[in-house]
């Protein structure tokens, strides 16, 4: 029965095979789209999963109300650990640190300085052991006990390969890190899955920072309740059948008795799930990146509706078809063929086609996979084949199938066989002609709708890259170093090496560009008040050279100078109405305390620039000098045009750095790299809404040849008549401009209020104008035009007598 | 076997009620060959389609081997009519996608037969029709009376009681549609199939035992008086 069915099936294909093409083509497109879809999600959703107590895994956060604003931390203060042990003795608590950028240097021996030295800008945690209690990793040597000590470090196998050749001779070898802090390799751990926000590579012990904390910076301030980074962090593993929810209302206790109750600014800590973890963009995580829940169901829901744009054409084609089948089905059913049979047949052929498709599919997104970095945030490699995607396929092919399927064989089956012998049965009995029209109508509504999220997402991203930043970001070279003494001791030299160059304008030490993503607020009170005020203010810092070097704009007063730099400050406008000053000049004088400092006179104020990405405002922001924070050096140059005088600053730097390697980067392209996900979600716009105009056009299409036929001797007719090609060709277009019409009053109101939802994330954001949803009315009308214009083309200039004579 | 009593099939056009059949009380024996005639549109062909299951009266009572058809479910009529009745069509209405073979074929799918005897069977038929050499081609490359013995073929597979052909010879000429005939006349009187066709052909009809006419959806009683006159 079923090699009968399957022989006509192939027969069937073949013999239409223009119908067949775009049925596969269409289908194929969809599906290859949603498995590379399905694909980003299974990865998405799989991060820290595979650790054996995920569920009872926790990150310790830090959460600051003050009476206008509501913050969150991953960092917690140094002497939380201690008191969190003391406190919930049955919660097993691991801390660590982070570390940015890190130089090792390979070392022969413990004295002697190899010249293998290596920048690992993320995987380097200074880690206790209890850390992996709690975490999950394989242990090739060693164990977790090895970070008892200061002085140990574990390493992740591929680095320990690049470090010392192979991962054996690593063990027991010494390291140092930033030319500072010795330690010896004391056990490898397998690489970590690339599905973790816990890229552990280079893993010192926690006890290495705490006997190095002269290299860190923080000084005394170490045991403050009142300092926290986003580097120091507290996981906590629950024992079994303990509710997060109980230790959270304990933590409150805890808040009370260990943070100064009176400031404004009320702290307290909460425990967010590990699940949680890759997904809450209120928050930072040690991964590459959050992912957002809302932009991962949305691409859910676009790989949904391809997936169910493909089945209405396929709908469409084949209910279309079903008129010159019924013949066939009346002859079965003659023969003794049940509905039920019928149906199966039916269902059968779709799944055959659905098969085809399946695997054209997976073949072309074995091709896309490769560029899906460009489109997502997934920046490695994905599999294509594993357990979860075969499911996923096979799960996918068959609904496919009952969808695409269901309705032909219910249209199909139900013919009855008198009429279908006497070949009663033509395109209106086949009936469904109206919902073939609603089936369009959604198409175009769907495809109408991506491309209005398209232009609107595009034109954003435009606006974001051209918009003014309030500095100059143009021909800045950035040099990342380091800020221990020794680092600082040479910088006077280093600069003035610098300067002698031609290509360099001139020089400035600093933390961090004026656009950056890092931020550093602190608490802070305006002239003279002994009151904080109610918001926190962001910090800048650099020497006297910041503003010329950045290119930025003083609107009053002056920035500081090398003399007067430790007692005056440098605000911006923000700050400035903030604080309720309407007149730049009327700024200058009054004085800000900066934490728990000295009062600094303000000096000038500068023309608001963007301290983050655009997401975000610009706040209200104060420069100020703190020479020992400066690792990194700014060089403005002549021109964008690098070329020999690269080498020329990198000779100077390794003149004055030797031991350290230099890592260069131009500043407009670190700003450019804030945009990244954003950027990649429009090129995701992009390309979705050009799959699905490209699987409605097959439709389309398909539906258009089909009328042809069926109009055939219509047109044959009305040109013996002496009708133009023009009006016929008119005859064609009349119907699908109104069908993509009646798409548009559905699409535009919702393409406006998705994309007005989602420029909401922007604190700088274009209009949404009329022009938008004209130019997608626009594009599909010509796009359908030209679809349908050279099938209608064709069937008007045939010739009228053939067409006649056929009948 | 076959009982029809005041069989009456019409439709509706506008408020005038067109009766199709009108009255049919007719009665048909194992082993009879009846030809039915009349001019067209007679409703020749809808009385051989209610006949044959694939159509309904719309009044009357309709026994076929003392089972009440008239008031079974489709499912039912389906298996009746799988089991006892073979078409054999005007237009011979071949399944164009499938080859000689596979159109023979058909009717022994939806009888669940096993694929071996299925294959010995279908061979048979070829063999008894002569076109072994054909089983690989596809309707479109046959003539037409080779397309009605595959039609006929097709009919016979399923070993049927009752053969209902409408007009099966009249697409072809002479010689072949007596060919036709003279296979209808041997399954007939060798294997006692009963068969009921519609012919125009007083020649064809005379293959018959009982002529049955119709005029206007009813059974001609006076032509059928005629007729048995002049014989
Ligand atoms: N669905 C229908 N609606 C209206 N009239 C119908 C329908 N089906 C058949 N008829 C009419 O019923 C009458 C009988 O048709 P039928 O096909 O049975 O005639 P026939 O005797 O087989 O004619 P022919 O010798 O031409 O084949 C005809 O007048 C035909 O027009
Ligand atoms: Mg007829």
């Amino acid at each position: 029965m079923f090699k009968n069915y399957f022989t006509i099936a192939l027969r069937n294909i073949k013999r239409h095979r223009s119908h067949s093409v775009i049925n596969i083509a269409g289908l194929a497109i969809a599906l290859a789209a949603t498995i590379v879809i399905f694909l980003v999600l299974q990865h998405e959703y799989s991060y820290d999963t595979y650790h054996k107590n995920a569920d009872r895994i926790y990150q310790v956060i830090k959460k600051d109300v003050s009476p206008t604003e509501t913050g969150f931390q991953v960092g917690v203060p140094f002497p939380a650990t201690r008191a969190l042990r003391q406190d919930f003795p049955q919660v097993t608590f691991g801390e660590l640190y982070k570390s940015f950028g890190s130089q090792l240097t390979v070392m022969k021996d413990p004295n002697t300085i190899s010249s293998r030295r290596f920048i690992e800008e993320s995987g380097v945690f200074f880690a206790d052991p209890e850390i992996f209690s709690i975490f999950d990793v394989k242990w090739m040597a060693g164990s977790a006990a090895v970070l008892k000590e200061p002085g140990k470090l574990v390493l992740a196998k591929s680095i320990a390969e690049k470090y010392f050749g192979t991962w054996q001779s690593a063990m027991d070898g010494y390291l140092k890190i930033d030319n500072n802090i010795l330690v010896q390799v004391a056990g490898i751990i397998e690489d970590v899955p690339s599905n973790s926000d816990f890229p552990f590579a280079v893993i010192p012990s926690y006890k290495t920072f705490e006997s190095n904390q002269q290299y860190f910076n923080y000084g005394e301030q170490i045991n403050d309740w009142g300092l926290s980074t986003s580097d120091h962090q507290v996981y906590a593993l629950l024992p079994e059948n303990m509710k997060a929810a109980s230790i959270d209302a304990n933590l409150e206790t805890f808040s009370r008795k260990y943070y100064r109750m009176e400031s404004a600014t009320k702290t307290s800590h909460f425990l967010q799930p590990l699940k949680n973890i890759h997904f809450d963009t209120r928050l930072e995580n040690n991964g590459d990146h959050i992912s957002n829940k809302t932009s991962l169901n949305t691409l859910a829901l676009i790989g949904v509706l391809i997936v169910l744009m493909a089945c209405i054409n396929f709908i469409n084609l084949s209910t279309a078809l079903a008129a010159k089948r019924g013949k066939e089905v009346g002859i079965r059913k003659v023969m003794g063929s049940s509905k039920t049979q019928l149906r199966t047949q039916v269902l059968f052929e779709t799944g055959l086609i659905v098969l085809f498709a399946g695997m054209t599919a997976v073949l072309l997104a074995w091709l896309a996979l490769p560029y899906l970095r460009y489109i997502a945030d997934i920046q490695q490699q994905l599999t294509l084949i594993n357990t979860g995607s075969i499911l996923f396929l096979v799960i996918t092919l068959v609904v496919t199938t009952i969808l695409a399927g269901f309705y032909p064989s219910l249209i199909l089956s139900s013919f009855q066989p008198v009429e279908a012998i006497k070949n009663k049965i033509n395109n209106t009995r086949v009936g469904g002609l109206s919902l073939r029209r609603v089936l369009v109508v959604l198409q175009f509504a769907f495809s109408q709708l991506l491309i209005i999220a398209t232009i609107i997402a595009v034109g954003q991203m435009n606006f974001i890259r051209t918009a003014d930043i309030g500095f100059d970001k143009e021909a800045v070279l950035l040099l990342q170093g380091n800020n221990d003494s020794t680092s600082l001791a040479r910088q006077a030299a280093f600069k003035s090496d610098l300067l002698k160059l031609p290509a360099v304008k001139s020089v400035s030490f600093t933390m961090d560009p004026p656009s950056s993503l890092n931020s550093w607020t602190t608490n802070f009170a305006f002239n003279n008040n002994t009151e904080d005020l109610p918001f926190s203010l962001y910090l800048k810092t650099g020497d006297e050279h910041y503003a010329g070097t950045f290119g930025m704009n003083l609107l009053a007063g002056r920035f500081y100078t090398t003399a007067d730099s430790a007692r005056k400050v440098v605000i911006n406008e923000t700050l400035m109405q903030k604080v309720g000053i309407k007149e730049p000049s009327e700024a200058i004088g009054k004085t800000i305390r900066i934490g728990a400092g000295k009062f600094r006179e303000i000096v000038g104020v500068v023309r608001d620039f963007k301290n983050n990405s655009l997401r975000d405002g610009i706040q209200p922001t104060a420069i100020i000098s703190y020479p020992a924070f400066y690792s990194l050096t700014a060089i403005k140059l002549k021109s964008n045009n690098l070329g020999k005088s690269g080498e020329a600053i990198q000779q100077v730097w390794d003149k004055h750095y030797p031991e350290y390697a230099a890592e260069t980067r131009f500043l407009d392209e670190s700003i450019n790299e804030f945009y990244q996900q954003e950027e990649r979600l429009s090129r995701l716009y992009k390309v979705y809404a050009t799959l699905a105009i490209i699987i409605s056009c097959l439709g389309l299409y398909g539906l258009v040849s089909f009328m042809a036929v069926q109009k055939n001797k219509e047109v044959g007719i009305r040109k013996v008549l002496g009708a133009s090609v023009g009006s016929i060709v008119y005859l064609f277009s009349k119907e699908f401009t109104v069908l993509i019409l009646i798409a548009f009053a559905l699409a535009a109101p919702a393409g406006w209020y998705l994309m007005n939802n989602w420029l909401q994330n922007f604190t700088y954001r274009i209009d949404i104008g009329a022009w938008v949803f004209i130019l997608a009315v626009l594009a599909s009308v010509i796009i359908a035009w030209l679809t349908v214009g050279y099938k209608a083309i064709s069937a008007a200039t045939a010739n009228p007598v053939k067409s006649l004579k056929s009948e | 076997m076959i009982k029809l009593k005041n069989i009456t099939k019409w439709v509706n056009n506008g408020n005038n009620r067109v009766f199709l059949l009108k009255d049919i009380n007719l009665q048909f024996n194992e082993g009879e060959f009846i030809s039915i005639m009349g001019p067209s549109g007679s409703g020749k062909s809808t009385l051989l389609n209610v006949i044959g299951m694939i159509d309904d009266a719309d009044e009357g009572e309709y026994h076929f081997l003392d089972q009440a058809v008239h008031e079974m479910k489709e499912k039912q009529r389906a298996l009746l009519y799988k089991q006892h009745i073979g078409f054999v069509f005007q237009a011979y209405h071949l399944i164009d996608e499938l080859t000689v073979y596979e159109n023979i074929e058909t009717p022994l799918l939806y009888q669940n037969i096993k694929s071996s005897d299925r294959k010995a069977m279908v061979a048979d038929m070829l063999d008894r029709f002569n076109i072994v050499g054909k089983k690989d081609l596809f309707p479109n490359q046959l003539s037409g009376g080779q397309q009605q013995l595959v039609g006929i073929a097709r009919a016979l597979i399923g070993a049927p009681t009752v053969i209902l052909a409408d007009e099966p010879t009249g697409n072809l000429n002479s010689k072949q549609g007596e060919e036709i005939m003279e296979l209808f006349r041997e399954l007939n009187e060798k294997d006692g199939v009963t068969i009921i066709q519609v012919t125009h052909s007083e020649k064809n009809a005379a293959y018959g035992n009982r002529i049955i006419h119709l005029l206007d959806g009813r059974v001609d009683h006076h032509a059928m008086e005629q007729y048995t006159k002049t014989v």
